[in-house]
């Protein structure tokens, strides 16, 4: 027995002979021994609630900044000394919603969110697709570096580019103009705008949607063109239904960023095509009203969280993956 | 019986990808309602066979035929044949039921049978009741049944079989291989089965077709398999088997003798060999006898001394590793099959081995 006990050894005994160990090893077991004096093993169980907390504190930052915001939304602008009068009132939610200008920049934000979320989403889905499911690893490469690409420049630099590109003296006009017809209006109207937020928003749609389609195995859709599905029927019946978690997280993501985006109404819309932001972003510093656009704010975030809450209670929460058994 | 062409027909079929062959010139045909076996090492080559046949990779050259028509511009979803995957790929957002439907509605069998063949599928699979069940509520055992009705549900010419079992366990695994058997028998389908599982094929088939490499070594019914197998490959593939190389010394019909350093020995083969070339012997563990010092037997041919090496008890038996001296290759494998255990050979024991000529098999090297 005592042979088999020297041959394991305990730590303590094997501490003795510590110096042979290799330097990495020392450094990890003497941080170790730090860790456990600062957080002792009784404690390990709360060691989750503990990483949590970073994170909690942001958020809660976030909302004492929302809180303010609120505050603020329920003082009206007194016009004598441009500064918030002292007495409550929902004067500012009342002209965001009257204001014909408001009420356009609202339903246009949200049809415009719709419409490059259903876009995005069409020309995402084939891309994500055919990533995940190339045969060759340089067609995925070529694939994910081209998606990738655009993330290096920023949003702003890109809706620059599309204005050299679509610009009255532009790229295109250029070539329109050498075949002899007349130079056309590309940008500072609504089809600019789509355009850019489409392109922007596509490498979030494809990114949301690769893990989706990689969860599907290859098999279920060969399983279903032997049971005699044309690829169509196969796409409709199993693949689409199979990649909802990722169409559901996609639209929630497009929507949303695309219902607060500030950069393309600004630069591709040039004044012509404001959104929420650009109207909040107008009040707080073009108008020097920062009740309107508190309360700008405020409604932008309730439309928001709004969506979100109705996609959920619609697809469940279950496709993001929270609850187990969704494969 | 009028149609006696072959469900499935393949002619000099071969498939390589780049410099790699998968399948190298497979030939055979199958008879409606048999089950062949398609066995082989993982990477032989068999998995790739199957695909060709189910349609998702067509052959570099060759033809295949399903009932006796050629089917290279046939699309899978156009070919009558019901495929289980080795992970059964099954759709984890439909039924039971719903599941076992899917093939009927895709190809567009009459919406008011539907429901009554689902039901009869669930109940030859014996299902009858789980039709509303999702896929990750069914156990292991029931996610294959559901496979296989799903795959049968359409009654299509042909049924794949993608090592379907070897997800299970041992047990589950071995029960399953008699449902299927079972079930096979019931509805008739001619079937392709394919494994590495020797006691799945040895059980399930009507034929066995053993890979490696991408070729065929060996198409035999399972019994003839077993006791003759046609090369060293198969006969080391199947069952447990321990080799010896030596090199022929004398030849009388087809008894051949030969030398393994000094020692002789004499086994069958059905090979033409002259004298001097080098062959391997192989002997099945379940043919060697083995006695002590005390029983040794006089006046047979292949008597070898030995030292057990290692004891494995297996419960139904014990496995013993013998090492000989006079073979200074791999140990010998034995069965000893007494279930009283009445003589008990320990590590370090010297014994004595024994076997019939007629059940060395002598293969060349």
């Amino acid at each position: 027995m005592s042979g088999f006990n020297d041959r394991v050894g305990t730590p303590l005994a094997s501490a003795k002979q510590s110096s042979q160990f290799p330097v990495r090893w020392r450094i990890l077991d003497a941080a170790e021994r730090i860790a456990a004096l600062i957080w002792p093993r009784s404690l390990y169980p709360y060691t989750g609630y503990l990483l949590l907390v970073p994170a909690l504190l942001l958020v809660f930052v976030l909302v004492i900044g929302l809180v303010y915001i609120g505050g603020y939304s329920l003082h009206e602008l007194d016009l004598s000394n441009y500064r918030l009068k002292e007495s409550f009132s929902l004067t500012n939610y009342y002209t965001a919603f009257t204001s014909a200008t408001y009420r356009t920049v609202l339903l246009r934000s949200i049809y415009a969110s719709l419409l490059v979320t259903v876009i995005t989403i069409f020309l995402a889905f084939p891309y994500a697709y055919l990533m995940v499911r190339a045969r060759r690893a340089m067609t995925r490469k070529f694939l994910l570096i081209s998606l990738f690409l655009p993330f290096f420049i920023g949003q702003i630099v890109r809706a620059y580019g599309w204005l050299i590109i679509l610009g009255k003296e532009g790229l295109l006009n250029n070539i329109i103009g050498f075949f002899g017809f007349s130079p056309l209006k590309l940008i500072y109207n609504y089809p600019a705008v789509i355009l850019g937020l489409v392109q922007y928003m596509l490498p979030f749609g494809v990114l949301l949607l690769a893990p989706a389609i990689t969860a599907i195995s290859r098999d279920v859709e060969l399983a279903s063109e032997s049971l005699g599905a044309h690829w169509c029927r196969t796409f409709i019946h199993i693949v689409l239904p199979l990649a909802k978690p990722g169409l559901v997280g996609s639209s929630v993501v497009i929507f949303t960023l695309t219902l607060t985006d500030f950069a393309m109404p600004e630069i591709l819309g040039g004044g012509t095509t404001d959104f929420i932001a650009n109207s909040i972003y107008d009040g707080f510093f073009q108008l020097s009203n920062s009740g309107l656009g508190a309360a700008l704010s405020m409604i932008l975030v309730t439309l928001g969280t709004a969506f979100v809450v109705v996609i959920f209670s619609i697809a469940g929460t279950g496709t993001l993956g929270f609850s187990k058994g969704a494969e | 019986m009028k149609n006696i062409s072959p469900v499935v027909e393949l002619i000099d079929v071969s498939k390589r990808f780049g410099k790699i062959t998968a399948v190298g010139n497979v030939n055979f045909s199958l008879s409606k309602g048999a089950v062949l076996t398609i066995l082989g090492p993982s990477g032989c080559g068999k998995t790739t066979l199957l695909r060709m046949i189910a349609g998702f990779e067509s052959p570099t050259t060759g033809k295949i035929r399903i009932n006796g028509k050629p089917v290279q511009a046939v699309p899978p979803y156009r070919r009558s044949i019901g495929m289980v995957f080795q992970n059964l790929a099954l759709f984890p957002h439909m039924t039971a039921g719903e599941n076992i439907a899917y093939p009927l509605k895709m190809r567009r069998f009459p919406p008011q049978d539907i429901p009554e063949l689902v039901e009869r599928y669930l109940g030859i699979v014996r299902l009858t009741g789980m039709e509303d069940r999702r896929i990750h509520q069914l156990s292991g055992g029931q996610q294959q049944r559901v496979a296989i009705a799903r795959a049968l549900s359409f009654n299509p010419d042909l049924l794949l079989l993608d090592e379907p079992l070897s997800a299970l366990d041992k047990k589950l695994r071995e029960e399953m291989q008699l449902e299927f058997r079972r079930i096979q028998q019931k509805i008739g389908v001619t079937t392709i089965n394919v494994t590495h599982d020797q006691r799945e094929a040895l059980v399930m088939s009507d034929e066995i077709i053993v890979m490696a490499d991408g070729v065929i070594q060996q198409s035999a019914d399972p019994v003839s398999l077993y006791r003759q197998p046609s090369n060293k490959f198969v006969a080391s593939f199947i069952g447990l088997t321990s080799l010896m190389k030596g090199t022929v010394d004398q030849i009388e019909g087809t008894t051949v003798k030969f030398n393994v350093n000094t020692t002789s020995l004499w086994g069958q083969t059905s090979s033409k060999f002259h004298i001097g070339e080098s062959v391997e012997g192989a002997i099945r563990a379940e043919q060697v006898r083995v006695h002590t010092e005390q029983t040794r037997p006089v006046g047979m041919d292949n008597v070898l001394d030995g030292v057990v090496e290692e004891q494995i008890f297996e419960g139904d038996r014990m496995v013993y590793q013998i090492r000989c001296p006079a073979l200074d290759s791999a140990p010998i494998f034995v069965f000893d099959h007494d279930p009283a255990h009445n003589v008990l050979h320990r590590r370090g024991d010297r014994v004595v081995l024994s076997w019939n000529i007629r059940d060395l098999l002598v293969y060349p090297d």
